[in-house]
């Protein structure tokens, strides 16, 4: 009989399936599927119910009661968008083909600090433009450069020419606010510049199953310095609300830095490496998937404050003076 | 006694896509009452040039597949799927040439949606198995094999609307039991073979990215962390089934049948599976060459 034994286990393992649960496409069907995909794969569940005092369990029997089985699906793409704002995150998005929802409470919160026309201003018309980086020289001979997004500053040789063409400025004003975010190797190949040694900028981790604390050993992350041009002068990176994601990144390397001073408002964190799931009627979801820490190892989801807390003032706006741009170049000026 | 005429037949094919006459294709030296008697890969040394067999079927799949990959979406994705398989049959000296070499290439590509039919997926697979089989003769007309397989798998599979998690890497390397069982037999005065083989991976090594674990951490940043997984089959229980039939027609020969495909992996957390189920059709070579060489190989089933 042990043959048949073996053979009858060997047929149930070998007919045996692997697969996931299937959630229906209900309202109720796409909330359950929607709180299951952040319930497991979300890396900052704990700490948001920690810090901002909600209870993911209890959220879902609140907004289950908002349900209808007649309801639109504009109406379920509120629900949904709702719940998600819980978290208030702004990597976590649900996106149809008729809106985006999202939680820009990051920014949208707080002070722009950021007047894109006194920017305009200040860099006039003659300025130069090296990929995703546009640069000049102030008249009192700082360099002035302005990184509106991570997407893509260009390459290795388009930011070597920038700090040749500031190379005797007196020191370097790296204006980043509004920059929302993108690569992470573009915002590290820029960072790269300003070490002349490798330093240890944070950590990052990952989830390494569906439990609230299942997270991987966090891993060093280090900032390799440059093997091409490095600035070894003074440097100012301006910040605002708006700087997040990979922009959050790049402060937290650069606060590593010597010679690096980040002046403004504090960044709007988002230190989740976004992932995307979906729903079964179709939308798609995005949440943060792995934390990544500071050197300390502390949370910078909420963003990193700046060593100088400097905000834009309405009197200096008005008479086309950017604040935070003046407190740079006087920094720069008396760092001398 | 038709019936083990028949069963040497296939195992003396010789000339290629012949719809071959049992008179012509019997070697001369084994009578057909030997072959119900004798296993016919017994060695029989000869002088002189000998013939060396092999056979390579090509076969062309159409079929549906349904996949799932919780690294990428919780949710099912079905479409149609296309396979292409070439295979090699030959005889070894191994075991007084009771061992054969089968070779099997087998890709497959797909384009699957998700149920709500506003997602797409893409998906190819590539897979070499190399099988060792050893043969017995059970009855005249009916041969069972069963033997070692190692297998190498790549593959992708691509979600054109994730962000950071768009692809998925499928590699694997097994090792394997093989077995398939082939029954030849005649209808409408023409030899058919019946088979059916049955491929079922028993340990082997995959690579997975852990649970949320991204691509770019993975490989930029060099981080690694049980990103390449020992399987086994509670694991990974995979299983690939071909049942097919070898016919004539106008002066070829036809292998059709069905593939059913089944991949699965549980692995970090991540749960996949491909469920594959393809109507193959293709053709038959039997080749054979000539070699100035006494060596043991005698012809063999194919």
């Amino acid at each position: 009989m042990k043959p048949l034994r073996y053979i009858l286990l060997a047929c149930l393992v070998l007919t045996s399936c692997i697969s996931e649960e299937q959630y229906d496409n209900t309202p109720r069907g796409n909330l359950d599927a929607l709180w299951t995909i952040i319930d497991q794969n979300y890396c900052f569940l704990d700490y948001k119910q920690q810090e901002l005092g909600f209870n993911w369990a209890q959220v879902r029997i609140d907004y289950r009661q908002r349900l209808s089985d007649k309801m639109s699906n504009a109406q379920l793409f509120e629900v949904l968008a709702d719940m998600l704002s819980t978290l208030r995150d702004g990597h976590v998005n649900l996106y149809a083909a008729h809106d985006v929802g999202r939680n820009w409470s990051w920014y949208e919160e707080y002070p722009r600090n950021f007047d894109p026309l006194l920017q305009d201003a200040y860099l006039g018309t003659d300025y130069k433009i090296a990929s995703g980086l546009s640069y000049r020289i102030l008249p009192d001979n700082i360099g002035y450069v302005v990184c509106p997004s991570f997407a893509n500053v260009g390459g290795d040789g388009n930011i070597s020419e920038v700090l040749y063409a500031l190379r005797l400025c007196r020191g370097l004003i790296l204006d980043i606010r509004g920059n929302g975010g993108g690569n992470l190797t573009e915002a590290q190949r820029l960072a790269r510049r300003f070490t002349n040694e490798r330093r240890l900028v944070g950590y990052v981790a990952h989830k390494t199953g569906p439990g609230h604390t299942d997270f991987s050993e966090p891993e060093a992350e280090y900032l390799e310095p440059s093997p091409y041009m490095r600035w070894q002068k003074a440097v100012v990176v301006l910040t605002n609300r708006q700087c997040y994601s990979a922009a959050n990144n790049f402060v937290r390397d650069m606060k590593q830095c010597p010679l690096v001073t980040i002046l403004g408002d504090q960044t709007g964190g988002g230190s989740g490496f976004p992932f995307s799931s979906e729903l079964p009627i179709g939308w798609s979801v995005r949440f943060s998937s792995a934390p990544s820490y500071d050197a300390d190892m502390q949370h910078i989801e909420f963003g990193i404050q700046p060593d100088t807390l400097v905000t834009l003032s309405d009197d200096d706006a008005q008479r086309g003076i950017d604040t935070l741009i003046e407190a740079a170049r006087d920094l720069i000026s008396r760092s001398r | 006694m038709q019936l083990a005429a028949a069963c040497l037949l296939c195992c003396n094919i010789v000339a290629a896509n012949a719809q071959e006459p049992p008179a012509q294709a019997l070697p001369a030296q084994e009578p057909p009452a030997q072959a119900s008697t004798q296993p016919p890969l017994s060695p029989q040394p000869q002088a002189g040039p000998r013939t060396s067999f092999a056979t390579h079927a090509t076969l062309f799949g159409i079929g549906a597949t349904r996949q799932l990959d919780t690294y990428l979406s919780p949710v099912n994705y079905r479409g149609p799927q296309l396979t292409f398989i070439k295979e090699k049959l030959r005889p070894t000296r191994l075991m007084h040439g009771r061992v054969s070499y089968q070779g099997i290439f087998q890709t497959d590509f797909t384009l699957m949606h998700n149920p709500s039919d506003n997602g797409r997926c893409l998906g190819g697979n590539m897979r070499y198995d190399a099988t060792w089989h050893y043969s017995w003769t059970p009855l005249p007309a009916l041969r069972v094999m069963a033997g070692p397989q190692l297998t190498a798998t790549g593959g992708f599979l691509y979600n054109t609307r994730n962000s950071n998690n768009p692809a998925q890497a499928l590699l694997a390397a097994d090792i394997a039991a093989s077995a398939a069982a082939i029954y030849t037999f005649r209808l409408w005065g023409h030899t058919m073979r019946l088979r059916e083989q049955l491929d079922v991976p028993l340990i082997g090594v995959m690579f997975s990215p852990n649970y949320t674990q991204s691509y770019y951490d993975i490989f930029s940043q060099g981080n690694y962390d049980h990103n390449v997984c020992f399987t086994h089959p509670v694991n990974r229980p995979n299983l690939r089934s071909m049942l097919t039939l070898d016919f004539p027609l106008l002066g070829a020969t036809i292998r059709a049948g069905y593939l059913l495909d089944i991949r699965q992996s549980h692995v970090n957390n991540l749960r996949h599976h491909a469920y594959n189920h393809a109507f193959v059709i293709g053709w038959v070579k039997h080749l054979g060459h000539r070699k100035h060489r006494d060596a043991a190989q005698e012809p063999f089933i194919m």
